[in-house]
């Protein structure tokens, strides 16, 4: 699927940078050892905002929820319509989060819990984007 | 196609409403005396739209219009399963929701604007 | 005069906080609507200011009260969620002209400030405070009940109002480019509609409970039911149309599970009421209603979306919060009109009261039961953004009415109107209300 391509910005450049050297980073809070995602100017646990860093993280995890877009607002995306949206849980922190439209798999036919691999996509100005496929387990 | 043609053919029109049909939401081009030719032309005829079932069979019913199907923007590809046909065409307001949909159940399309002025919705001579 | 944002020490965030220290001591009396639509039509008596300032006048009207008794204003300057001013676009300089400005242009059509309002509406010639509430009315609710127990205000004016344009929700702007800055990016960038994060728990829900989304067909129908029965609402002004079971489950899918009609209807909206202190309020011409408590969430999930897990403590934190401040319990409760505009996410809420004693992964089968108007366990009377549109301020004009007795035909019978809750948005993040017919 064609995503829309990415102009990284001061906060997330090294996120995007790590993605087109195929590696994934998630950033962490350097006081308290919690990663955090999305990306954000401080760290949400600790009180005086904590230093932030990026940590690379294994690229595995599992499909933890999904649903099936049938209107997208994203015009690029709408002649792929309807796609599968699924929400990626890391084996690094099962509470950090990311987005897959997990290439290849049916449309509808997602296999909740199994587990995934990062992969990297090209999205429409080149920047790599970080996707997911099924691997066994 | 020309006249003699339209009448040796089966032509099933679907009519988006709002944007559509002078009846929506915003009012469209299309009268509802224009629906009437089409349907004295024996024409299949029905509504395709994102307002409810039931209110699309209360909206013909109110101007006495009796159409063969009701359905939602996603369920063209059932009515063309469920009508034998020579044409397939709907006529709607939006690109995502009516044009899109339309191609991918294999209708033609035509933009209200276009259909007013399409020998369809002429009187024939 | 700048008018701040409230600070937060003006929300009751925490548990444990004890019974509120103005229960029962602050009242709601006067309720405006302006007529609804579903776009603006690029009339000046029309846009966003115009029905604002329409619905706070009816609001006075009704609350019988000389505007210039007026000492406060809080509203909710963001207007929209979805349908945005597009950049490079001519402004509408005949509707600019017909008001007295701001130095925003677009103040009045695509946005609101408290200084707008003040600068046209002349006859509000004491209003000494000023507030915003952002997001939506639950909040400015909120803010508005602790300005009046504060004594920050005696008699304060609270609205909540909608644009919308031409087009579709959403669909301009960035989404409609080639290219996203990086932080947007990676959140948007694979394109969720806003329903998605609904969709998601409650696809969750029914996973861990075995429930399915056809049991959300009684709910859609007793709600848009209630809505046609709110002569101020959208459905019931525009398009009094039903939505039965076959009407809902045949609708296209939005963001699978949630559907066309799980998302609720963008239009042009203004709701507004009139605070006073619960003895001023005595001589003020409809019946006052009295506020037991506000309480608030401002928890934000782990990641990117909250999961079922984080929706359920929440839900749950903030029905004890609730209990806690307005001295209830659940059984207390006449009727609930919490949020549902997704739809998806009405039982999240439902389920964190306790409502009628309800437990999480129950409450789609109490939907199955009578929940009427007229049975003793009504659910949303108001009929929320189900029954009258994108607004978020059903459920609190319906709380008033009901308690008030004036709510027509949509007036519970199952049960006597005495305490009723609302609020919303989100399960996680949001502003609650507890109201009375009585301040004991």
């Amino acid at each position: 699927m064609a995503k829309q391509g990415v102009e990284p910005d001061e906060l997330t450049q090294p996120f995007w940078d790590a993605a087109n050297e195929q590696r994934l980073v998630i950033q962490y809070c350097v006081d308290c050892d919690r990663l955090q995602h999305p990306p954000s100017d401080s760290c949400r646990d600790c009180d005086d905002g904590g230093e932030l860093g990026w940590k690379q993280v294994s690229g595995r995890g599992r499909i933890y929820n999904y649903g099936v877009v049938h209107d997208c607002p994203i015009r690029l995306l709408q002649e792929d319509q309807p796609f599968n949206l699924a929400v990626i849980m890391l084996d690094d922190d099962p509470g950090i989060q990311m987005y897959s439209h997990l290439p290849g798999i049916p449309v509808d036919d997602v296999p909740v819990g199994a587990a995934v691999e990062v992969i990297f996509e090209p999205s429409a100005n080149g920047q790599l984007v970080p996707e997911w496929r099924v691997i066994a387990d | 196609m020309s006249e003699t043609e339209e009448q040796s053919v089966t032509i099933l029109i679907s009519f988006d409403i709002d944007g559509t049909l002078e009846v929506g939401d915003p009012p469209g081009p299309l009268t509802m005396d224009m629906v009437r030719l089409v349907r004295d032309k024996d024409f299949l005829i029905g509504s395709c739209s994102d307002r409810t079932l039931s209110s699309q069979r209360a909206l013909w019913q109110d101007h006495d219009i009796e159409v063969d199907f009701v359905v939602g923007k996603h369920m063209l590809a059932d009515v063309k399963d469920r009508f034998d046909a020579d044409v397939y065409l709907h006529i709607g307001d939006r690109e995502d929701l009516d044009r899109q949909y339309a191609l991918k159940a294999g209708f033609d399309f035509l933009w209200p604007d276009e259909a007013v002025a399409h020998p369809h919705f002429q009187p024939d001579i | 005069m700048t008018t701040p944002t409230a600070p937060d020490a003006m929300y009751r965030n925490d548990e444990g906080l004890g019974i509120w220290e103005h229960r029962g001591k602050v009242a709601a009396v006067g309720v405006g609507h302006a007529p609804t639509s579903r776009r603006w039509d690029g009339r000046p008596e029309t846009c966003v200011g115009a029905i604002t300032i329409d619905a706070l006048r009816k609001a006075i009207d009704d609350a019988g009260v000389a505007p210039d008794q007026i000492d406060g204003l809080v509203i909710v300057p963001v207007t929209t969620t979805g349908a945005f001013w597009e950049a490079g676009k001519p402004l509408p300089m005949d509707v600019i002209q017909s008001f007295n400005q701001t130095d925003d242009p677009l103040d009045g059509i695509a946005k609101l400030s408290a200084e707008w309002l003040l600068a046209n509406m002349p006859e509000l010639t004491n209003v000494n405070f000023t507030m915003y509430g952002p997001g939506c009315m639950s909040n400015a609710l909120n803010v508005t009940a602790q300005a009046v127990g504060d004594g920050l205000a005696h008699t304060c004016l609270v609205v909540k109002s909608w644009h919308n344009f031409e087009g579709r929700y959403y669909q301009g702007g960035a989404n409609a480019g080639n290219a996203l800055p990086g932080t947007p990016a990676i959140t948007q960038l694979w394109g969720g509609p806003a329903s998605y994060s609904t969709a998601l728990q409650f696809a969750e829900y029914c996973r861990k409970y075995g429930k399915a989304h056809d049991m959300m067909a009684p709910f859609m129908e007793n709600s848009r039911r209630n809505g046609l029965r709110f002569p101020e609402g959208y459905w019931a002004q525009h398009r009094p149309e039903e939505l039965g079971p076959e009407d809902y489950l045949a609708s296209r899918w939005i963001a699978k599970p949630a559907n066309l009609f799980d998302n609720d209807i963008p239009i042009m909206m203004s709701g507004a009421y009139l605070f006073s202190t619960a003895e001023r309020a005595q001589d003020m011409k409809q019946k006052p209603v009295y506020i037991l408590n506000h309480a608030s969430s401002n928890t934000r999930p782990r990641s990117l979306l909250p999961t079922l897990d984080e929706v359920e403590a929440d839900t749950a934190l903030t029905g004890r919060k609730i209990y806690e401040g307005a001295g209830i319990t659940a059984d207390d409760l006449s009727f609930e009109n919490m949020y549902d505009g997704f739809s998806l996410f009405h039982q999240f809420h439902l389920e964190g009261l306790g409502y009628r004693g309800i437990k999480f992964g129950e409450a789609l089968d109490f939907y199955q039961t009578d929940i009427s108007i007229e049975g003793p366990n009504p659910v949303s009377p108001s009929g929320g953004n189900v029954g009258s549109g994108r607004s978020r301020v059903w459920m609190h004009t319906d709380c008033i009415q009901q308690l008030q007795g004036r709510a027509g035909a949509r007036q519970v019978t199952g049960v006597k109107p005495e305490v009723g809750v609302s609020g919303g948005p989100m399960p996680l993040g949001g502003n609650y209300t507890v109201w009375s017919a009585s301040p004991d």
